[in-house]
This record gives C-alpha cells, structure tokens and sequence, in this order.
C-alpha cells in the first residue's frame, strides 16, 4: 500500500505514556471502504488495514494497535537499558524474578528449542559481535568463534518460572520473535476490542510478517504487498490470505564473501558458523504468526534441507533461493 | 492461500528427502502459551494440513444376559485451509444376546418360530420371551464436508451408509449456516434423506400375520426417512452460549420391527382365563403391525455455561410429538469439572414417553375374532416408559492435544401399562431393563 494510494492522512494523536519511544505519531488514511493506519516500530512499517469500521472506530484500533505494538518494542528492546532485557543481560549471574509476559515468551523460547534440538536459541545473539555481515570478506577465526560459544547454548543457563539465572557474558535477545509476537498480541487485542463492533476485518502487517482476523467481508482474501527482499528490483509480491499469518525470514543483503563461498547472516547456534546455503528468503503460512514465523526461521537453519523441512511439517510455503 | 509471482519468489517442487522432524502440535501448543489463549482458531487442533484421530470402544451390557453389544468407533477429520474440513467415520456393532420378542411370560413353556426358516425355541414358563436368534455385526460409515461459503455462510454435505445381515440404510444430507450479528448468532437449516431396506431371511412377515402359519412374501421392505431442521445459535455473553433446533422427521413404507410379535390372550371365562388363546393346541401370536407412516416434530434447547474457574455446565431439554400418539420429555445435564490436565464429568438424564395409540401389551381373543384390528404392537420401545441414566465421564488430556476419556453409565428403564386379566396378573409383563454403558476414548 503506498502512501499515493492511501490519499488524505490524518495523524492520530496519542498520550505520552503510550509512546514511550516517541515514535513518530501514527497516521490513519483511507476511508469506510478501507482504513488503512500506518506508524513505525521495530524498524518497519506497521499497517493495519480495516474495513467494515468508521472512522472513529478504525482511529481507535489503530490506537489500540499502535500502543501495544510500541508497549511491546519497549519492554522487550534489546537497545534500552531502562527494561526487563537490560535487567536480564546485566544480571551478571544473579538469580531474577520475571513479570508473567516474560515468562511466558522464555517458556515459549525454552520449548523452541527443545522442538528445534537447539537450533532455535535466544542466546545466540552475541555471536553477532564477531560476524558482522557487511557484504567484506571477514570471516570470523576458528579461535574466535570458540570463544564465544561459550557464552552460547540455553541449556546453560537456569530458567525456572519465574527465576531466571544467566551466567555471566551470556545474552538473550528477542529479536528473533518480538515481531512476530507483537503481530499476534496485536489482532488478538484488535479482535477483543472490536467484539461488539458490526462485523469487521483487519490485516496487520509488520514490515511483511502479517496475520489477519479472517476473510475480508466480501468472503474473499485479502491481497498484502509484501516488499521483496530484493532491493536491487522495484518488484513486489503479494500474498493472499484469508486466514491465519505469514511471515518471512531472509537474508536480504546481509553476508559475506570469501573464495566464493557466500555465507548468509543466518547463524547456526549449535556450530556458531554461518549456515552454508541457505535460501535468500522463507514464507511460511500459519494459524498464528509466531508459528509462521518460527517455521520460516527453523527452515532457514536447515540451509539445504530447508525445503525437505518444511514439506515434513505440510505448511504452505515459498522459497526464494 | 497464495502467493503470486511478481519476481523471484517460487513455490518450490516436492523433493524427495529425508523426513524432517514434525513440530506442529508442539509449536501449536507452545504458541498458545505465550499468546495466553486456549487456541486461536484455526490453532493447535484444526491446523490446516493435519488430522485429528479418536477411537473408542464402547460396551453396553443389559441385565439378565440380555442384549450385550461392542462397538468400536473410528473417526478422522482432517483439516484443510480457508476453516475446510472433511470428516471420515466407521462404527462396527457387534450385538448379541436377546432382546423381548413382544410376548407375554406364561405360565406354560411357550414354543416360538424363528424369522429364519421353520427352526423354534422354547421359553420356559413364568420367563420373559426373548428372542435369542440375536448376533448380528453392523457396519456403517459415514463422511461429511463441512467448508464456509464466505464470512458469513457455511454449508456441510454427507453421505451415510450402513449394513447389517438383514438392513441397509443409505442417506445424504446437507445443511447450510448463516452467522449474524459478528458470528454471535448462527441460523441453521438442513435436510436429510435415508432409504431403508429391510430383509429378513424369508422376507418380511405381513402385519398382524399368525406366527404358525405365516405365508412369507420373500421380498424385502423399504422405508424412507426426510429429517428437516431449523436452528439457532446465540451467544448470550462470554460465558453463555444457547440453542434452540425445531426438527420434522417424515418416515414412510415399512416401519415394523420383523421380529416382534403380541401375544393373544384367551379371554373366554373359564380356566385359561387370561392364559394364551389357543388354536388347534398351539398358542396364536402375531406379528406386529404399525402405520406405515410417522411424522415427528421435536424442540430442542440447549444451553452451556463456563464459569470463571473453567468448569462448564451444560444443560438441555428436547420435547417430541409424533402422529403415533408418542409425545416424550428428555431432561440432560453434564457438568464439567475441569481439574487442570483432566476433567470429571458427571452426567444425568432422564427420559419420559407417552406410549403409541396403538400399542397394547396383548390381542384379546375378543379383538382378534373380531377380525377388525389394523395396528398393533408390544414393542416396549413404543409403550409408557421412563428411563434415567447416570454416570461420569473423565479425561485425560496429554501432551500434543492428546486425550484419553473414560465413560461408564448406569442405565434403568421402566416400562408402565395394563397388568392383565386372570392368569396373566401373575406375571411381570413390564420386567424393567438395566444396563451397564462402558466407553474408553482416545483422541490424537
């Protein structure tokens, strides 16, 4: 949905303590037709398309949407150093009690990796501070990443609910399911809150990781652009959904380049290396967008094999390789 | 769902690899806890591309070595995308036993014909008649489709069809829902057809045929059965949800039971006084006879409530009238008590009927010299009854949406009527039947 086709904007204002990482304020264009709200978070684009709504009611979901997304950036931010994941990373081998909502994400990334055998791992974020995918031909040394493997591998670290113990040097970051969480809370909170409205349909869609509350009201399914991950062509997919998520995990232009060998920025927790031919891009369609999302990441660990995985879990799927 | 290529993006071919492990459930069910939700729909169970399993055994056992049946039941649905499902269902009965064959106890032995061919049994005097020819193994399947139309319509298609050594049935039906009011009101109408076939060894007796010298037309009857119905769904608030159906069911061509019988009582003053009237020294009893058509309307509501703490109390009532003269109360109500990773669930019914106008427990000699009866029947099935079954239900729910239930029931009906005259006040003629309801579940 570009900004030409959304025609007349009206920007939404919102109480200070909804905003708390004063983002830009979110703007809400369109009309009964369909609403289409957009604002920034987790560095993407947030729309939410609406219809069957008028424009109060789609100016209030849009507020709905946009404060929690933003409640959730904040909190879980591995960049603030005034929230829970602060606390986590600098807890310096101290035990810490955890609020219910982190609790039931470290649940929930404590049962991924036992499904992925470890290839889905919450602490494997630090092995970002020796790949740094700049397109160079640095490899990291096999010295180096020995080193820091030591501070990888969540069977190391002690998660009893709602006690967490982190050993020193270890880090966990959510990154790798904020989003796709945030699209979940999302329509969860979009659907609640529109119960008792006349019947209504909406899509939210972070920067390409979307879910919808159902067919449009027309019966038929909703047609999202989704940005390719190829920069380089004006190209755009769309993906037609009537029900559940999708959401896409890719490489863009993140890698680096020695003797031919093209190593992708997806990072096998278990190796600590770059993951040898793994495709540029996963969708994975889903009930939920966690799920979807989790598909698509696993898939992408599988490098060659992503494609006998996702057939083994009988998703529907697309490849970019 | 699907993605249209603008640029590179491909769906890619099947390749033939190594299976991969699966992690849906697991995903499913983790993905419901940090969302903090039971199942997002279309969640968990119902995720399109999976199958959903349950099996059970069900055992039911009558008192007094009456009728004993097993039952396994195999059901799978599967899911497909867009809310569509198709459901796959195959139930195997074994009953055997015996069940009442319609005739008064006596107290002389009494000799009765077998339906298959000329070969007799005898029942001892002072006990029930039971005909105890009964074995028979059933077979039915079924599958149904169930998929929206768009938001706010939804349409299921099924096929039936089943066998037994002297029935067949085959049906279709279809049903079409219309949701209102943001899916918090449903309206549902359906129709269903089933043709019937019955064939006993040597045909069907005719009605009010004598049992000794029947005449068999060797052909085999049939019975066709149209069900409409008409429904409502609402969602009164998030903890209650209500339903009210009005159902018509239309049968016509042979509705006898081939087997049951009504025995005539002589009821001549003298010493066989309300002992079995006799012609040539043998007993006369005669095979039923009812309309040959039924018309049955009946109401049913239902209403659930979940309380806060997740248990969950259902209730429902249904009233039935038909053109028989029948007209019959059911009273259910379950409670749910849900104990975290289980649930207990007692049950209580009870069941009251009005029997059929032309039901009679015997034929006076009187009526039957007369020459003038045209229906008739002792079928304790259509005479003045109640019935209450009690019982519990638990369940077991394990890991990956699994569960493993346990049923057992106590059930006891009593029938009512006319005690008789002379000889006949001396025996029970409404013995009450009891029985034992054992189910073991598996749902994957």
């Amino acid at each position: 949905m570009t900004a030409s086709k959304r025609g007349k904007t009206t920007a939404l204002l919102m109480p200070p303590e909804s905003n708390p990482s004063q983002h830009p304020l979110p703007e809400l264009g369109g009309s009964e037709k369909l609403w289409v709200g957009r604002f920034q978070a987790m560095a993407s684009d947030c729309d939410i398309l609406m219809e069957g709504l008028d424009r109060s009611q789609a100016a209030h979901l849009l507020f709905i949407a946009a404060s929690e997304t933003w409640r959730i950036e904040y909190k879980f931010s591995r960049y603030r150093e005034d929230n829970i994941m602060s606390e986590i990373n600098h807890s310096h081998g101290k035990t810490i009690r955890v609020d219910d909502e982190t609790a039931a994400l470290l649940n929930f990334a404590d049962q991924c990796f036992q499904l992925s055998d470890g290839l889905f791992d919450i602490s494997s974020g630090v092995l970002r501070r020796i790949w740094h995918f700049d397109g160079s031909d640095a490899i990291p040394a096999e010295r180096q990443i020995q080193a820091i493997m030591r501070h990888v591998g969540w069977q190391k670290l002690k998660w009893e609910a709602p006690m967490l113990t982190l050993n020193s040097g270890m880090e966990l970051d959510f990154g790798g399911i904020g989003k796709e969480y945030a699209v979940d809370k999302t329509v969860l909170a979009l659907r609640a809150e529109s119960a008792n409205y006349k019947p209504c349909a909406f899509v939210v869609n972070f920067g390409g990781d979307l879910a919808c509350s159902g067919p449009r009201l027309n019966g038929k399914a909703w047609v999202i652009g989704v940005e390719s991950n190829d920069h380089d062509s004006a190209a755009v997919a769309t993906v037609s959904l009537s029900q559940g998520a999708v959401a896409t995990s890719g490489d863009s232009r993140r890698y680096l380049m020695k003797d031919g060998v093209r190593y992708s920025h997806i990072l096998n927790p278990l190796t600590g290396t770059s993951v040898f031919n793994a495709p540029h891009a996963i969708s994975v369609a889903a009930p939920s967008c966690l799920q979807a999302g989790m598909y698509s990441t696993l898939a992408m660990l599988q490098g060659d094999q992503a494609e006998a995985f996702l057939q083994a879990q009988e998703v529907q799927y697309w490849i970019q390789r | 769902m699907q993605l249209k290529k603008h640029n590179t993006m491909k769906r890619v071919k099947r390749l033939n690899t190594r299976e991969a492990k699966k992690i849906g459930p697991a995903l499913a069910a983790a993905t419901c806890g940090v969302l903090g939700i039971a199942s997002t729909p279309a969640l968990a169970q119902g995720e399109p591309g999976t199958w959903d399993f349950d099996v059970a055994n069900l055992y039911y056992a009558e008192s007094d070595s009456r009728v004993t049946a097993v039952e396994p039941v195999f059901s799978a649905t599967r899911y497909f995308s867009d809310d569509r499902q198709l459901n796959l269902k195959a139930v195997f009965d074994t009953l055997t036993g015996a069940s009442p064959n319609g005739a008064t106890p006596s107290d002389q032995v009494q000799t009765f014909t077998r339906t298959s061919g000329g070969q007799t049994y005898d029942v001892e005097a002072n006990d029930a008649p039971l005909y105890d020819g009964f074995r028979d193994t059933r077979v039915a399947l079924s599958a149904s489709w169930l998929a929206p139309l768009n938001r706010e319509w939804e349409y299921t298609a099924s096929v039936y069809g089943s066998s037994e050594f002297d029935y067949t049935s085959i049906g279709t039906g279809g049903t079409i829902k219309r949701y209102l009011n943001n899916k918090n009101t449903a309206l549902n109408t359906g129709l269903f057809v089933s043709f019937d076939t019955v064939n006993p060894p040597n045909g069907t007796p005719p009605p009010l045929a004598e049992m000794a010298r029947i005449a068999r037309n060797d052909s085999d009857d049939s019975k066709t059965i149209i069900d409409a119905l008409f429904g409502v769904t609402q969602v009164i608030n998030r903890q209650t949800i209500m339903q009210l159906n009005y159902s018509l069911s239309q049968s016509s061509g042979y509705l006898n039971d081939a087997y049951q019988l009504l025995s005539v009582i002589d009821l001549n003053p003298g010493l066989n006084y309300g002992g079995n009237f006799q012609v040539g020294g043998n007993n006369v009893y005669l095979y039923e006879a009812r309309p040959d058509s039924r018309m049955k309307h009946s109401i049913y509501w239902q209403t659930k409530y979940a309380l806060e703490n997740g248990d969950v109390i259902d209730g429902s009532y249904r009233f039935m009238l038909d053109d028989w003269g029948i007209n019959s109360h059911t009273f259910d109500f379950r409670y749910r008590w849900d104990l975290g990773g289980s649930y207990i669930e007692p049950h209580f019914r009870y069941y009251m009927q009005s029997k059929a106008d032309f039901y009679q427990r015997y034929i006076g000699s009187d009526e039957y010299s007369a020459g003038n009866l045209t229906e008739a029947t002792a079928d304790y099935r259509l005479g003045d009854m109640d019935a209450l079954t009690v019982g519990m239900k638990f369940g077991w729910k394990l890991k990956n949406n699994k569960e493993i239930n346990t049923r057992i029931e106590y059930y006891l009906q009593r029938n009512t009527g006319d005690n008789g005259v002379g000889l006949l006040r001396a025996q029970d003629l409404y013995p009450d039947n009891r029985a034992i309801i054992f189910q073991v579940g598996y749902s994957f």
